[in-house]
């Protein structure tokens, strides 16, 4: 019975997500998700960093190429940060990475930012779920 | 008034300019514009003697940014000994902004450099006149009143001057280098910010992602790599570019598709806040891509965001460098 | 052989002639001229000065794979080329760029020590139609250095363009058997040859640039640390225009493509140039050439010095196009000028 199940799920198409989370909150927050056996959707793929502000355009931008369906990076409220202001620095760079990758015809939705404390293991879910929805409602990437 | 007129006189108060820097010793050496020994052409041209200004030109044809000279600075500004030499630029409104955005990022020092300003009032597009002219060799062009007459061996074709120079100059505000920290001399202005309203962007911005990608990837498909973009940029002065890096390979360095839409998507990115328009990406490419579109967006990006124009000013912070706790945040992912 | 006349709406007729080759021609893409692989001969665009792109681009692409491979388990499975064995053809070739790809096939045997089978191969398989210089530019000075707007020797078939028609002259054994064929060309008459002279003492008399090749070798043999190059690197802006567009600009970088996700690889080349500083880069972080003036040293000195002394030929075909698109308008003609006035 479990068998069929996950195959009616596989042949439905789904999103290959990548989340770049940082170390102190988010990656926390997952945990917590995790621990409070808060459901959220199993499509992405965590990459731990030590601060959202350690993203580079590189990783949002490779990961596309690669053929992940969408990226999500998330870190610390702004006044939360580990390192003072690595999300501030960082929140500068993701508004522009996506006004020009909406520039480029990427739709902007397959990058999604966010703030997920440690304690917010129920916001985490919450704001997967919806960036979920968001790149599963634009389909595959397409080859770039 | 004509342009060369106009053009004379700019040319022989900048020569005058130069001799006295030069003769009082303000300055080691100047670096300018010299006649070009094609139609449609000039060259950049050190000189370090008083007699030598004459050999110093400006025209419409003075499309490079000398501040690419600067950043790295070239050996022939440099003394074996001494170090860095006193430099005076001969600088349109963008060779003098890019050099006040360079300090900013501290990547030259102001008390070596002298920007001799002159007020520019476009530069000729010759990519696109050699693309209207199209399989017939353009022996002569010069500029009358408010034409530029274009001739070769059996046609003469005549072109208005305010259609036929960069699309960036078009949309120019700051002819004339901002004076900051009292570096410039000759013709300067005081100008704290200026104000742009981006129609010219209404209609791309109106397309849907597909027809962007499909517009962007029509514009840059035939680029071959050369990277001769990025060497004329006075902002692309990274040791080591990172199409270049090879620990470990982010990105391809072949001419597929992705790879060129790559290079140019990420090299947007690190230009945002720092480019100057000064259009000298679309002035050198061999391949004739005009990335007009492409600046002028990066432009938007730091006005609308941030407000913020390139090299206006030394004292406020270019938005890359800076952070502030009330930054803007309406792209976050939120809670319904 | 006599010549023949192919008038200028034969052209599809001649174009099926070659249904078993890949059939290049130069076509106007946004204004750009490039050589192309085409399927339909209207494409092919008669009436221009050169290509943007010189015809090395057909035989040494930009982006060329030397061959694939995938690991099995522990092993190595490679995937060789195995379209070395088709058949190109290049139509409408300047006589310049015909006689680059001499240059270029000397780089890639030299003298037969080391041999680059896909190049070598590939330039077997191709069939040259030149193609007369009516109106050489400016800028060309290809009768300074071993070649002229009308040179035949390098083509295996050459075209004059005589206005309504081509005159046809089949120059190489290839190319003989060929033309042998198409017995549907009409023969030429004495004015038809006549014309054609004509054409090529005009086109010539058009070419005003003289440089002096071996004395120039002489005086870069003496020069190597002249102050000349510190003036010459001055407006150089340090791209790669110039060797990209250069008809015997040979140098290449090998790099690797290889995708974690699926195990498998290639290995590809593509054009390099000496005046990216990445270029003669070593691992120590050493580099010989460190600014612009070794730089641009080092690509007039292979020209017109390293080049002769390798296969005795200079190593520049005079076509002009580093000259008319440099973004800075260093002159690669006025630097040779000026190399010339050196004093030894």
């Amino acid at each position: 019975m479990t068998q069929t199940e996950t195959k009616t799920e596989s042949e439905e198409w789904t999103p290959k997500i990548i989340a770049f989370l940082c170390n102190w909150c988010s990656y926390a927050g997952a945990d917590l998700a995790g621990v409070s056996r808060i459901q959220y959707p199993p499509n992405i793929r965590i990459v731990r960093v030590p601060c959202s502000g350690r993203v580079s355009p590189f990783f949002i931008i490779k990961s596309l190429m690669d053929g992940w369906d969408g990226v999500v990076i998330s870190g610390c409220h702004p006044g939360d940060c580990h390192y003072i202001s690595g999300n501030l620095v960082a929140r500068r760079r993701f508004g522009i990475i996506r006004d020009v990758l909406e520039f480029f015809g990427i739709e902007p939705g397959r990058v999604n930012f966010m703030w997920a404390s440690a304690a917010e293991g129920e916001r985490f879910a919450v704001l997967i779920r919806k960036a979920t929805k968001i790149i599963k409602e634009l389909g595959p990437i397409k080859k770039f | 008034m004509g342009l060369e007129e106009d053009n004379k006189k700019i040319e022989e108060s900048m020569r005058e300019t130069a001799r006295k820097l030069l003769e009082d010793k303000e300055v080691d050496a100047v670096i300018g514009y010299t006649e070009g020994t094609l139609p449609m052409s000039s060259m950049a041209m050190v000189i370090t003697r008083a007699e030598d200004v004459d050999k110093l030109i400006w025209n419409n044809y003075c499309y490079i940014n000398l501040a690419t000279y600067l950043v790295p600075r070239i050996a022939q500004l440099v003394d074996p000994e001494k170090g860095d030499l006193k430099v005076g630029v001969i600088s349109k409104g963008c060779v003098g902004r890019a050099i006040i955005h360079l300090k900013v990022e501290g990547q030259l020092n102001l008390d070596n450099v002298k920007i001799i300003g002159i007020p520019c009032n476009g530069i000729i597009d010759r990519k696109r006149i050699e693309k209207e002219i199209g399989q017939k060799e353009i022996l002569e062009v010069s500029t009358s009143g408010n034409e530029i007459i274009v001739k070769g061996r059996d046609f003469e074709e005549k072109f208005a001057f305010d259609e036929y120079i960069l699309n960036v100059c078009k949309q120019c505000k700051v002819k004339s280098p901002p004076n900051v920290d009292d570096a410039c001399v000759g013709e300067c202005q005081e100008i704290e910010s200026v104000s742009d309203d981006y129609s010219d962007l209404a209609e791309f911005e109106a397309l849907s992602a597909e027809e962007k990608w499909n517009h962007i990837t029509e514009l840059l498909e035939q680029c071959t790599k050369c990277h001769a973009c990025r060497e004329a940029c006075p902002m692309c002065y990274c040791n080591l570019c990172f199409v270049d890096q090879n620990k470990p390979i982010w990105f391809g360095k072949t001419t597929d598709l992705s790879d060129i839409i790559v290079f140019h998507l990420i090299r947007s990115i690190h230009l945002v806040g720092r480019c100057v328009a000064c259009g000298a990406c679309t002035s050198v490419c061999p391949m004739g891509i005009d990335l007009n579109l492409l600046i002028r967006k990066v432009e938007r990006i730091a006005k609308d965001r941030f407000d913020f124009t390139s090299g206006l000013s030394s004292k406020v912070m270019p938005p890359m460098m800076d952070f502030s706790m009330n930054d803007s945040q309406e792209f976050m992912l939120e809670e319904d | 052989m006599s010549e023949k006349i192919l008038n200028k709406d034969q052209i599809g007729k001649f174009y099926n002639e070659f249904s078993d080759y890949n059939f290049y021609a130069p076509v106007n893409e946004k204004g750009n001229i490039l050589f192309k692989k085409i399927s339909n001969p209207d494409e092919i665009v008669l009436d221009f000065l050169n290509s943007k792109i010189p015809p090395k681009s057909v035989l040494f692409p930009n982006k060329e794979i030397l061959f694939e491979y995938e690991y099995e388990g522990k092993d190595v499975i490679i995937k060789e080329r195995d379209d070395l064995d088709e058949k190109y053809v290049l139509f409408g070739v300047r006589p310049c760029d015909a006689y680059s790809f001499q240059l270029m096939a000397n780089f890639f045997s030299f003298h037969g020590n080391c041999e680059d089978e896909i190049y070598l191969k590939k330039k077997e398989n191709t069939l040259i139609i030149g193609m007369g210089c009516n109106t050489p530019k400016q800028t060309c000075f290809c009768t300074s250095v071993g070649g002229n707007p009308f040179k035949k020797e390098d083509s295996d078939i050459f075209l004059v363009d005589l206005g309504e028609k081509y005159l046809v002259e089949a120059i190489s054994d290839k190319g003989k058997e060929l033309i042998q064929k198409m017995s549907w060309l009409a023969d030429a008459t004495n004015a038809d040859k006549q014309k054609a002279k004509e054409l090529a003492k005009k086109a010539e008399e058009m070419i005003t640039t003289q440089i002096d090749a071996e004395k120039i070798n002489n005086i870069l043999d003496e020069n190597f640390k002249h102050p000349i190059w510190k003036e010459v690197a001055e407006s150089c802006v340090g791209c790669g225009t110039c060797a990209f567009l250069c008809p015997t600009c040979t140098c290449f970088d090998v790099i690797e493509e290889h995708d974690h996700y699926t195990n498998k690889g290639k290995r590809i080349r593509i054009w390099d140039t000496c005046q990216a500083p990445l270029y003669s880069m070593e691992t120590s972080g050493h580099n010989p050439r460190p600014t612009k003036i070794e730089r641009c040293r080092n690509r007039i000195m292979h020209k017109f010095s390293y080049y002769p002394k390798n296969y005795d030929l200079t190593g520049c075909v005079g076509c002009g196009r580093c000259v008319s698109y440099c973004p800075a308008n260093n002159d690669l003609r006025s630097i040779l000028k000026e190399i010339e006035q050196i004093e030894s």
